[in-house]
Order: structure tokens, then C-alpha cells, then sequence
């Protein structure tokens, strides 16, 4: 229960602050003078590309502590093979693995809550085989470890089912693959956090930008990392055409969602004004940093 | 003998049941999940019925079907799953003996009726024999009833106990292990349960009212089995030193054994259980078994006034049949997994084993065993239930388990782009058309690398006149394979606003199949190796 605690308390926290200023501005500032705000790497395989980024902050003890409980939330939505960049690369979820076990995790749980059968997922994104070989505990999920939380803050919701192991871990690292998106523009890191909720998902695509930041600023993760090494441009967020795919070999990390999901629309050229959801975010005061005010730390690897 | 024939009774039970586990994702067809069901003599004898042809797909039968003329009903005795289970049962609850059930022997002669019947029905196109295949029988109730209720229990049981917390960890390794090895998918739910239970459960507890009573008396494979058994070359001899104690023909589970000679062996009925060597007591031990060139025969019990008598009430179960109901709604839902022969060619090559239906709930679960739609043959077929499951895109495993091919085994390439069906709207459901509001569940879930629904982006004004953007889904039919996860995947209470009917299904012959074109692979092999 440590982290759902720590989760109402924050959203508590960041909704005070958020009446208080003014939507949109800037709330708290990362402690330690050299640490971004966000991180760019591009032009890297996507082990060196995590790599990089982690640099940027100094390691992963910046975000991770000895003895604690880790979970990591890829997109495994869909039965389909890495190459079509409906799933989180497999690559990418090895290594942090790996890094978050050397930062001294006693456990990494990775799951998702996925659309197509489970077990077809898991394994045709080859993200089970590779997280368990590098030490990561990969359960499907069980439907009934989901448990209500209330959404104080809700507009359209009062409370939602989320899974336990997630609500339960010391630190939760999401990790969305950056993918366009029929309905909601694009799918990062707020919509990859539908792969934790539990009840009747698809009510929530009925005046979804609502109904997801609702539920979303209950349960903000410690870290977000955007994979980009594949984006998946047109027929998302399932795919299934390799012509749809655009290799950009780039890596987006922050410890603000927000900000991560608005600095990975530059992939596909498009304005936080143009995607609902974000615009939500920030309306409501989600993020950490300012639109204009990020310190970004760009890395062009070769 | 009795000892040997026991251990392979077990081991053919065994057998089945590992291939029934067997059969679920993901498959590897080194052991193909469908071979004990091709063991089935029936399955030959119909097929050759329906298409004037020896199909050596069904070896396995074949040579079964050659060897009894020389060995007897040894497939009953030795091999045939139900047949087990009904003896494990009749162990269970006690059964008379064949001298307490005196009564109950009288309907030997019902088999051959049954059997004369479905020949019949078979000859005019109305296949129903294989809801009384033993084999079918007992796949059909191990994937409908015997395998859900475990499941039901055994998953219940473990998460009662998970949520005592220093629990958890060992539990859920048990737990993981069964979802792994054991229990493949979550909790079916099958519509015909009820149904399929009771026959299944009828069939078991006749056992109280006399030993193998379906063996006996209904089976229509063992009609068959046993008329091709009538010289049969091995021979159960009886000494002269026996003393017509009566303890073999008692404790006969066939009651293959006259009541006035127990010398004499009902060869039509005899399952070659080698019971009846153990019956007779040691002191007289009169009895051994051994090949005799010149067998002698016992006719089957099945007079001619019954065969006309089968043969009419199989042309009336016709006439029923083929009036039905002529319902062009029910007909439109009915959905036949992709790669399904034309309908009546289907109809005439599903055996009814539910195979299909059970590797099919280790994938998008929308098999189910059909209930009436338009008449007796729809019964027990697989329909595809989209509200329930939908069809995974890059699965083709049905075909590949369908032991008749009444499923031919698609190459993945050309499952994907084999329509099942079509996707309609029904517009005064579906959120954007009923209430103007975003939903696009179904546009986002739709498989096809191409998306078959696509929508419009239109203006919607309120009555209270204020304006927002709507998007307004529709199908693309060209695109569209009716695989019905729109259907499953739509966020409504009940009635789905939208739905799958027949209508642009590709049903194909075998011989067609092999002259159509290869499908345009827009997709690469999953297979890919690393790196990603």
C-alpha cells in the first residue's frame, strides 16, 4: 500500500499546486543542478540508447534505491512481432532490466494488460523471453489482483480498478512505444497506462480525454522512457504493414509523463494543441516542467 | 492378459488425454493434437459415405478396421477412451452383474439400429453420427464439460489460497505451472454445457443399470466393430472340464457369454477384455484363448424387420431435417471458422469433436459448440460467437487440429486474408451514430495492416448549439475478414453496435484451394531472428 499512499498524497500535492498557478507553469524542480529534465538520444541501437540516457542522470541510483520493488510497464497490447512497432522493443526492455537489477532492485515485475490473448502477446513481442532471461519476474496479469482506488480529482470518474502489483511497487517505469493513434492522435506514456487499468477499457474511449487524465493523475509513474527506435506512423496503434513503420533509432526519458509524451510529438510533427489528451494533462496541471521551459539534454550517438 | 490389457487401457487414456492438453497455443503439430480422434472406425466408413473415397488421412482407423475381422472388438477393449472411463465408472458405483441386470439385456439390438440409421441419414447428406462417435463423445465432453469444471475448481481453490499472503509466492508458482502446462487459458464459458453434460452424464450412469451399457447396447461404432467381428480367427476355447459354473458368463462385461453354454462366445460382442480367464476358478482353469483357421460365427442380433425399421425412421429424421426452419437471421450468424469447406460439405466432414472449439480457447475463444440454428445438423458444429471471443489475426490453429480437415489447415498467410464473415453497423447502437460522441474501439483493435473500419471526422452541432468534431466509423468491405473483434471488443452493455453475419464468407474446396493464387504476403514472417 506504500505507493498507492505516496500516489494520493502527490495527487493531492499536484492538485493544490495546480489551483494555486497558473495551468500550465512550471511546479517542481529536480534537486541536483546538472540533472535534465528530459533526455533525446537518437542514433543508437537501443541498449546503447538507454545507456546514454541514464548517463545523463548520473545512473539509474538517481531513480532507483537498493532493496526496492520495480515495476516496468511495456506496450505488449498486441500479438504482433517486434519489427511492426505495435509493442515495446524487446531490446530495450532487456537492458533495463538488467540496469535496474545492477542499481540494486530486488525485484523487476514487468506485465501489461493486453488486447489480443495474453499469452500470443507476450511471446510474439518476445518481451517474456527477453525479461526473464535478464532476471525480470513476467506474470500475466491476474484479473482478480485489480483493486478500486478513488479518483478524487475526477471529472468523469470516481474510481477505477488498478492492478496491484503496480499500486504495490516502490518504483513504477513505464515504457510506452511511440505510436500513432486513430483516437486518441498518438499513444506514449499517459495512454500506456491504460495497460494497468482493469474494469471495461473500452467505456473509456467515450470522452476519453477526461475519463484517461482522470485516472492517469492517480497513478503517475516514478519514470517514463518512450521507445522510438521503431515508430509505428500510420494503421496504429495495431499496425501490421512494415511500410508503416519508421525506424528513428530514438530514445525519450523523463521523470515527468507529460513531458516525455509532449517532446515525443516531434516524431510525427504534431502540437500538444493537437492532441487532446496532453492538452489535458497540462490543463490540469500534470506535468512537472513547462512546455517551453524543459532543460532538454540532447545526445546524437553514432 | 487381463493385467496387459489394463496398462493399455490406461495408456490410451492417458495418450488422449495429453493431446487434448496438447492442443493450445502454442502448438507444434510434431504431435498432431488430432490423431487419436482419426482412431475413430467410424470416421472412415462416413467419409467414404460423403465422398466415394479411401482417405488415407484416417490410417490409424483403417488399420483398425483390418485388423478386427481377425482380432474382434479389440479397439473397444483395449483402446477406446469412453470405454475406459465407463469401466473406471462402473467400478465406481457398483454395477450388477449380468444376472442381476437380466433386464437391461435386451436392447443389444439398438446399436445396429442406430448404426443402420446414421448410414441412411448419411447416404441423403444429413450427417448426425458423429454426435455418437465414442471418440468425438469423449472430446467434445472433455472440452465442453470435464475441462471447464476442473478449471473452475482448480483455479478457485488456488485463489482462495493465494490470498493468504505468506501463501502467494508458492501458490501462484503451482498456479503458474498450470496455466502453463495444464491449464492453458482462462475459465470457458460454453453455451451447450448443459446439454453436452447430460449426454455425457447419461451415458456414464447407465453404468449403474448394467456394465458398459453404452457398449452394449448403443454404441454406434461398436455396431460396427462387431459386425465385421462375426468370424472373428481368435478364439476363446472352454475345456471339456468345465463345469458350466455360470461365474464367466455372470462377471462378462459384454455379456458375450450364453446363459445355456458358456462354451460359446458372442464373437459380435466380445471386447477381448480376457475377463472371463480370470473368472473361472484356478482349480478348473478351463478356459485359454488361441488362433483357429476355421472360426466358427455368431450372428449379429439385428432382424431384418428392424433394418426396415431403422431405415424408416431414418427417412423420417430426413424429412425433419431437411424441412427445419428456413431462418435467414440465424442463418446469416452462423460463422464457420476460416478455412471451413463449402457448408454442406462441411457438414458432411465435421465429426462434432469440438477440437477446434478447445484450441480455439487458447486463442480469441469465439468457437462454441453450436445449439440448434436451422436443424439437427447444426447441432454441436463450431460457430463462431464474436460478442463471446473474436478470431485472432495471426492464429490458424483450428485447421491445423481439424482431424477431418471439414477445416482445411490454412498457411497463416492465407488465414489472414480468408473472410469469415463481414462487419455491419448498427447504427442506432454504436456510440458516434447514437449519441455523437468519440468511441472508435473497434477502428482501433481492427487487425488488418490496412484497417477495415475507418472513420469520417464530421461536425456534430447540439441541440444546445454547441459544435464538436465527431468521428464516425464505417466498414471497408473489400479490406474486412470478418474475424469479429470489433464485435467482441465494443464497449456497449449486450447487442454490440456492430456485428458479423456470413455474408462474403470464403468457403473453399480442397481442390480449390490448391489452384488459388498465393496470397500477397504484405507482411513479413514473424520469425524473424534478432536483432529487433
Amino acid at each position: 500500500m506504500k505507493r498507492r499512499r505516496f500516489l494520493r498524497h502527490t495527487g493531492a500535492g499536484l492538485l493544490g499546486l495546480s489551483l494555486g498557478a497558473v495551468p500550465g507553469v512550471g511546479i517542481v524542480r529536480a534537486v541536483g543542478a546538472n540533472t535534465p529534465d528530459a533526455v533525446w538520444v537518437e542514433n543508437g541501437e537501443p541498449a546503447r540508447l538507454l545507456e546514454s540516457a541514464i548517463e545523463a542522470y548520473g545512473g539509474m541510483g538517481h531513480f532507483i534505491s537498493d532493496g526496492d520493488v520495480v515495476v516496468i510497464k511495456p506496450n505488449i497490447a498486441w500479438d504482433r512481432a517486434p519489427e511492426f512497432a505495435s509493442t515495446t522493443n524487446p531490446e530495450l526492455i532487456k537492458a533495463l532490466v538488467k540496469v535496474c537489477r545492477e542499481a540494486g532492485a530486488k525485484k523487476v515485475k514487468v506485465f501489461d494488460r493486453t488486447c489480443n490473448n495474453p499469452r500470443r502477446c507476450y511471446r510474439s513481442s518476445r518481451i517474456e523471453e527477453v525479461a526473464k532471461s535478464a532476471g525480470a519476474d513476467v506474470d500475466q496479469v491476474r484479473d482478480y489482483l485489480f483493486t478500486d482506488i478513488s479518483l478524487v480529482n475526477g471529472e468523469e470518474l470516481t474510481e477505477w480498478p488498478i492492478y496491484r502489483d503496480y499500486l504495490e511497487a516502490d518504483k513504477v517505469i513505464n515504457v510506452p512505444i511511440a505510436k500513432v493513434h486513430s483516437m486518441s492522435t498518438v499513444t506514449v506514456g499517459l495512454k500506456n497506462l491504460m495497460g494497468v487499468m482493469g474494469g471495461n477499457r473500452g467505456s473509456i474511449h467515450n470522452r476519453f480525454t477526461a475519463k484517461l487524465i482522470d485516472i492517469d493523475q492517480e497513478i503517475l509513474p516514478t519514470l517514463t522512457i518512450v521507445d522510438a527506435y521503431r515508430v509505428l506512423m500510420h494503421n496504429g496503434p495495431v499496425g501490421g504493414d512494415l511500410a508503416d513503420v519508421k525506424t528513428a533509432r530514438t530514445l525519450i526519458m523523463s521523470d515527468c509523463t507529460v513531458t516525455a509524451d509532449a517532446l515525443s510529438l516531434r516524431l510525427f510533427d504534431y502540437k500538444v494543441d493537437q492532441v487532446g489528451h496532453i492538452k489535458e494533462a497540462y490543463r490540469r496541471g500534470l506535468n512537472k516542467y513547462t512546455l517551453d521551459g524543459v532543460n532538454l539534454k540532447t545526445v546524437s550517438l553514432s | 492378459m487381463r493385467n496387459t490389457r489394463r496398462i493399455a487401457q490406461v495408456l490410451f487414456l492417458l495418450f488422449f488425454i495429453l493431446l487434448f492438453l496438447k492442443a493450445r497455443y502454442p502448438y507444434s503439430d510434431a504431435l498432431p493434437s488430432d490423431i487419436m480422434l482419426r482412431f475413430s472406425p467410424l470416421v472412415p466408413v462416413f467419409d467414404f459415405i460423403a465422398n466415394l473415397r479411401i482417405s488415407l488421412l484416417f490410417w490409424p482407423a483403417l488399420l483398425i478396421l483390418l485388423l478386427t475381422p481377425f482380432l474382434g472388438r479389440f479397439f473397444c477393449g483395449w483402446i477406446c477412451p469412453l470405454g475406459t472411463t465407463l469401466d473406471s465408472v462402473s467400478h465406481l458405483v457398483n454395477s450388477p452383474d449380468n444376472r442381476k441386470s437380466i433386464d437391461a439385456q435386451k436392447w443389444r439390438s439398438l446399436k445396429f439400429i442406430l448404426l443402420a440409421g446414421f448410414i441412411v441419414l448419411a447416404i441423403f447428406s444429413v450427417p448426425v453420427w458423429g454426435h455418437f462417435d465414442p471418440l468425438s463423445l469423449f472430446n467434445r465432453a472433455l472440452t465442453v464439460v470435464l475441462y471447464p469444471v476442473f478449471t473452475l475448481f482448480s483455479e478457485s481453490t488456488l485463489e482462495a489460497l493465494a490470498r493468504v499472503r505468506f501463501m502467494e509466492e508458492p501458490v501462484f508458482a503451482v498456479f503458474d505451472f498450470f496455466k502453463t502446462w495444464i491449464m492453458p487459458e482462462d475459465q470457458a464459458q460454453m453455451q451447450q454445457v448443459f446439454w453436452i453434460a447430460l449426454l455425457f452424464g447419461g451415458i456414464l450412469a447407465l453404468e449403474k443399470v448394467t456394465r458398459r451399457f453404452w457398449c452394449r447396447n448403443l454404441c454406434p461404432a461398436g455396431a460396427l466393430l462387431g459386425f465385421l467381428s462375426q468370424f472373428r480367427f481368435y478364439e476363446r476355447l472352454v475345456a471339456d472340464s468345465c463345469p458350466q459354473c455360470g461365474k464367466c458368463t455372470r462377471e462378462c462385461k459384454m455379456n458375450a457369454i450364453s446363459e445355456d453354454d458358456a462354451t460359446f462366445t458372442n464373437k459380435v460382442e466380445c471386447i477381448e477384455c480376457f475377463n472371463c480367464g480370470i473368472a473361472c476358478p484356478p482349480k478348473i482353469d478351463a478356459i485359454t484363448y488361441r488362433w483357429r483357421w476355421k472360426p466358427y460365427r455368431s450372428s449379429i442380433d439385428y432382424s431384418r424387420r428392424q433394418f426396415l425399421g431403422s431405415t424408416v425412421g431414418g427417412l423420417g429424421v430426413i424429412g425433419l431435417a431437411s424441412i427445419g426452419l428456413d431462418n435467414k437471421k440465424a442463418k446469416a450468424r452462423v460463422i464457420r471458422p476460416p478455412g471451413s469447406l463449402p457448408e454442406n460439405e462441411f457438414l458432411d466432414q465435421c465429426i462434432r469433436c469440438m477440437e477446434c472449439v478447445r484450441i480455439c480457447q487458447s486463442n480469441g475463444r469465439c468457437l462454441q459448440a453450436s445449439g440448434v440454428t436451422e436443424n439437427l445438423e447444426d447441432v454441436w458444429t463450431p460457430i463462431g460467437d464474436m460478442r463471446t471471443g473474436y478470431c485472432e489475426f495471426n492464429c490458424n490453429l483450428c485447421g491445423e487440429v481439424c482431424p477431418t480437415e471439414a477445416i482445411l489447415p490454412l498457411a497463416l498467410e492465407r488465414k489472414k486474408q480468408t473472410a469469415m464473415g463481414l462487419a455491419y453497423f448498427d447504427k442506432d447502437l454504436c456510440i458516434p451514430y447514437a449519441k455523437n460522441e468519440d468511441c472508435i474501439v473497434c477502428e482501433e483493435h481492427c487487425p488488418t495492416p490496412d484497417k477495415a473500419i475507418k472513420f469520417d471526422e464530421k461536425e456534430y452541432i447540439a441541440p444546445d448549439g454547441s459544435r464538436r468534431m465527431v468521428k464516425y466509423p464505417y466498414v471497408d468491405e473489400d479490406l474486412c475478414i470478418g474475424c469479429g473483434i470489433c464485435e467482441n471488443k465494443c464497449p456497449l452493455k449486450g447487442e454490440a453496435g456492430i456485428y458479423i453475419t456470413n455474408e462474403k464468407e470464403d468457403r473453399l474446396t480442397k481442390e480449390e484451394l490448391a489452384k488459388a493464387p498465393s496470397p500477397d504476403s504484405k507482411q513479413k514472417s514473424r520469425e524473424s531472428a534478432l536483432p529487433y
